[in-house]
């Protein structure tokens, strides 16, 4: 028997559960496929529309909020009880997390992100990619059953699927384990918050250089990038240093640019940054060396020190009505 | 960790023309057999085949014509054949044609090609004979079982610079194999370890280096005729730096130009990339490239010791051919055919250690006998002494050269003794005095037309790298670089690494070295010639490095 676990959230089945459903039946047998977390009924009931032998069902509020544990003891209890021959998963960012846990506590053989199973003889040789698919690895799992593996997502057509003619029969599997036994307990869900600057959509950039000299001049750029309601940015060697996060790197390795006005404040203008930026509008730019290349490409060029100038635009500016 | 293991039967690692000339001997060998198929595979770290070499390039076809003697038919990209030779003798205003050509410099029968589209197509034609090219994984550790070489780990991805997993993160893989052929060219990472675990130099005098550049340029068509091959000696070296300029014509339109110069100069603050500005600046090139416009910049270090100076080639379970053994004859500058022989004997040597299922060192010693029964061995003794003789200076290295000719390479002392190229330099205490004159105080103007500066030179290279990972010049004491280096050598790094990695930078009242690992065009000059020894190259991530592409 193959037991294929599905994964869902908040009651939505995961897509690529019924590409592993289909690689288990691809594969020939009896199959089994088991559902984990609290109100299962409605993906319980989709699951049950495949030609399966039976839908388990793991309802437990322990379950609600994936943790690794929760789902390692559960499934431990589970593939104990149901003794299947082999465990099937798809390659999700949740079973990457757990599942090499499960087979460990299991003491089982793990192939992870195959992307074919076949007979030959009597083995099962599961096929996966390795140096980023140049090469395809056969591989046979060794050890008793149950074997694990895990499904490369896209690798199954969910198109293969094969439907029962009825609804496949449901049943509840209680899960019976202390809360206590947990050793993690979720956080509330979260989104990363996007951080990540767009500098091509800005209109107006200022762009410090290593003529900066140090992080703390830093604030005399900021200071002129407020007054003009600029986006900061940055040549390669001031991210380097992590004076400035990489996402204001501007050049061949960064972003490109096209803002209406670029102030390159101690930038040399090295052909690396000045790919990303020479498709602005009005470039301006102050450099101390009358020979940065910097100047073959500005429209306003100030040759002088910036620690001078750069104070001096300020005040005019902020002196403006 | 526990880490995937892949078994193969032969393993290559460096996918250039020694290693692909082995992988798709092997091949051939294999086929004409019959019987199960090994597995055989190539390892390459650039992403692409070929997009790390570099080369003039004049080619000698004679290894091509014995591994695939229908190579037009199979469209072999190989460019003008070389219908002219001429050697000049620079002076800073004119150029002086010598009034013969010296026959190793004759080029008849030789074709002027693009190394990296050479390699390219060469890799394709292993692929389609069944061997598996993997590009962009670098080998980064040897295996060993007791002192027998097992296969090689590659390198671990998805690192970031302070050596912490990221999210991408997939650690390298063990490859295994029966025979291991060492092909990673020029200070192979790992031919390098391997050479100092086994001193499998003992025998042998060190190796010496080159450094060479090329610029490939669009110039106004007729300059140069297709098939036209120059090199230059004297200006802008001096009698003791050892080196000299290219011109090949490969189109109406299209010229590759270099600079070779020697990993052993003496003088500290000589500057080669300046050099190479400088000789772009005689009247003989800047007419030649006035109106153009440069295509494509590279830099490499080459293998210029010669015949006395290859190690030994064989240990239990592997075998080390090509440029990492220092197979190129620096007479005729030429080693890719040598790279392509010495791959070809590998692949018969290796099938029958598998055969025999024997990597033993004695077994694989039939490498040795087949280079030195064949045309390896044929060409490159007699001029065993040649590159050494120039440690005198080029007037006395001529004279050698020429006098060898004669004397079929023997001489007085026999071998000539060669020096190992980073204890010729010299203290700047020693070299220029105390306050003595600087003769490289001559800067050329950078007008980013005709000469450029490093980090200009290095967008032409179209190198690139994953910018978060560790660095992969590892400099094991960077308070020397504070303190003795710029005091002895005035921080010669800052000259000889031809892409700018190299920076010292103001911290206060202090310097700190600046290591800009993501320039790094793999040339493997600061290796070479630190003066110290403590600058260890490393491969970075797979598929890193530069993207040569008709260099």
């Amino acid at each position: 028997m193959i037991l294929v676990i599905a994964e869902q959230r908040d009651g939505a089945l995961n897509r690529s559960s019924w590409e592993a459903l289909a690689g288990a039946q691809q594969i020939g047998g009896k199959i089994k496929v088991a559902i984990l977390g609290v109100r299962l009924d409605r993906p319980a009931e989709e699951l049950a529309a495949a030609d399966v032998a039976e839908v388990l069902v793991l309802d437990k509020d322990a379950l609600e909020q994936y943790t690794a544990d929760g789902f390692v003891h559960a499934l431990t209890l589970l593939i104990e009880a149901e003794s299947p021959e082999l465990v099937v998963f798809s390659h999700t960012y949740q079973s990457r997390d757990f599942v090499p846990a499960l087979a460990g506590a299991l003491d089982r053989a793990l192939i992870t992100d195959c992307v074919r199973a076949v007979r030959r003889d009597d083995n099962l040789i599961f096929s996966r990619p390795m140096f980023q698919g140049k090469l395809m690895a056969d591989l046979v799992a060794l050890g008793p059953a149950p074997h694990i593996v895990t499904f490369q997502s896209g690798a199954i057509s969910a198109d293969t699927l094969v439907y029962g003619d009825t609804s496949a029969p449901r049943r509840t599997v209680p899960v019976i384990f202390e809360a206590a036994a947990l050793r993690q307990r979720p956080e509330p869900a979260f989104q990363e918050a996007k951080q990540v600057v767009d500098l091509s959509q800005a209109d107006r950039i200022v762009a410090v250089g290593r003529g900066i000299k140090s992080a703390e001049h830093l604030q005399l750029v900021q200071r002129l990038s407020a007054v003009l309601g600029a986006e900061i940015a940055a040549s390669r060697p001031i991210c380097d240093m992590g004076w400035l996060p990489m996402d204001r790197q501007v050049g061949s390795s960064g972003q490109t640019v096209a803002p209406t006005l670029y102030f390159a404040v101690g930038v040399s203008g090295a052909i690396q940054h000045v790919v990303g930026m020479k498709g602005a509008r009005t470039i301006v730019a102050i450099n101390k060396d009358v020979d940065a290349p910097i100047f073959e490409i500005a429209d306003y060029g100030v040759v002088g020190d910036l620690f001078e100038i750069v104070p001096a635009i300020i005040s005019e500016l902020e002196s403006l009505p | 960790m526990k880490r995937e293991t892949v078994e193969v039967d032969v393993l290559i690692v460096g996918g250039g023309p020694a290693g692909i000339s082995a992988a798709l001997h092997l091949a051939q060998l294999q086929k004409s057999r019959g019987g199960t198929p090994l597995a055989i595979t190539v390892l390459e770290k650039s992403k692409d085949s070929g997009s790390h070499m570099l080369s003039g390039a004049v080619f000698d076809p004679s290894a091509l014509h014995h591994l695939l003697p229908d190579f037009e038919s199979l469209g072999a990209p190989l460019g003008p054949a070389v219908h002219e030779d001429r050697l000049l003798f620079l002076t800073e205003k004119r150029a002086l044609r010598f009034p013969f050509t010296p026959p190793p410099l004759k080029n008849h029968g030789c074709y002027i090609i693009s190394l990296n589209r050479f390699v390219k197509w060469l890799a394709e034609q292993a692929e389609s004979s069944g061997v598996d090219v993997i590009n962009g994984f670098a080998a980064t550790e040897v295996l060993y079982d007791g002192d027998r070489v097992v296969g090689v780990r590659t390198g671990d991805r998805g690192v970031d610079r302070g050596g912490e997993r990221k999210l991408t993160f997939e650690p390298g893989v063990d490859i295994r194999a029966a025979v291991t052929i060492f092909a990673d060219g020029v200070r192979g990472n790992l031919s390098k370890t391997v050479l100092r675990r086994f001193q499998l130099d003992a025998a042998s005098q060190p190796q010496s280096y080159a450094l060479g550049f090329k610029e490939l340029w669009e110039v106004p068509a007729g300059r140069v005729t297709p098939g036209t091959v120059m090199h230059t000696l004297g200006y802008p070296l001096r009698s003791e730096e050892f080196g000299g300029g290219f011109i090949y014509g490969l189109a109406p339109d299209r010229v590759s130009l270099g600079f070779v110069t020697g990993l052993d100069y003496q003088d500290p603050l000589f500057d080669p990339h300046m050099t190479f500005q400088r000789l772009k600046c005689h009247p003989l090139l800047s007419g030649l490239l006035a109106g153009g416009q440069l295509l494509r910049y590279g830099a490499k270090a080459l293998p210029e010791g010669g015949w006395n100076t290859v190690p030994q080639c064989y240990i239990d379970g592997a075998l080390l051919v090509g440029d990492a053994v220092g197979f190129l004859n620096s007479l005729r500058l030429k080693g890719i055919h040598l790279a392509m022989w010495t791959g070809i004997y590998a692949a018969q040597v290796a099938l029958d250690a598998v055969l025999a299922s024997d990597p033993s060192a004695v077994r694989l010693q039939a490498f040795q006998t087949l280079v030195d029964d064949g045309p390896v061995r044929r060409e490159m003794y007699p001029v065993r002494n040649v590159h050494q003789g120039f440690r005198h200076g080029l007037i006395a290295g001529l004279a050698f050269a020429g006098l060898s000719l004669l004397t079929r390479g023997w001489w007085f002392r026999d071998p000539v003794p060669n020096l190992i190229g980073h204890k010729r330099m010299q203290t700047m205490a020693v070299y220029h005095g105390l306050d003595g004159p600087d003769r490289n105080s001559i800067k050329v103007p950078v007008d980013r037309k005709l000469t450029f500066d490093r980090l200009t030179n290095v967008h032409f290279s179209g190198t690139r790298h994953e910018e978060d990972q560790p660095g992969h010049l590892l400099v094991h004491d960077l308070d020397i670089c504070r303190t003795r280096c710029r005091e002895e050598y005035a921080n010669p790094c800052l000259r000889f690494c031809p892409a700018n990695v190299y920076e010292m930078v103001e911290v206060g009242d202090d310097l700190r070295l600046q290591i800009n690992a993501s320039n790094c065009v793999h040339c493997k000059a600061c290796d070479i010639i630190d003066p110290y020894q403590i600058i260890d190259w490393v491969p970075p991530e797979g598929g890193g490095g530069p993207q040569y592409d008709g260099m």
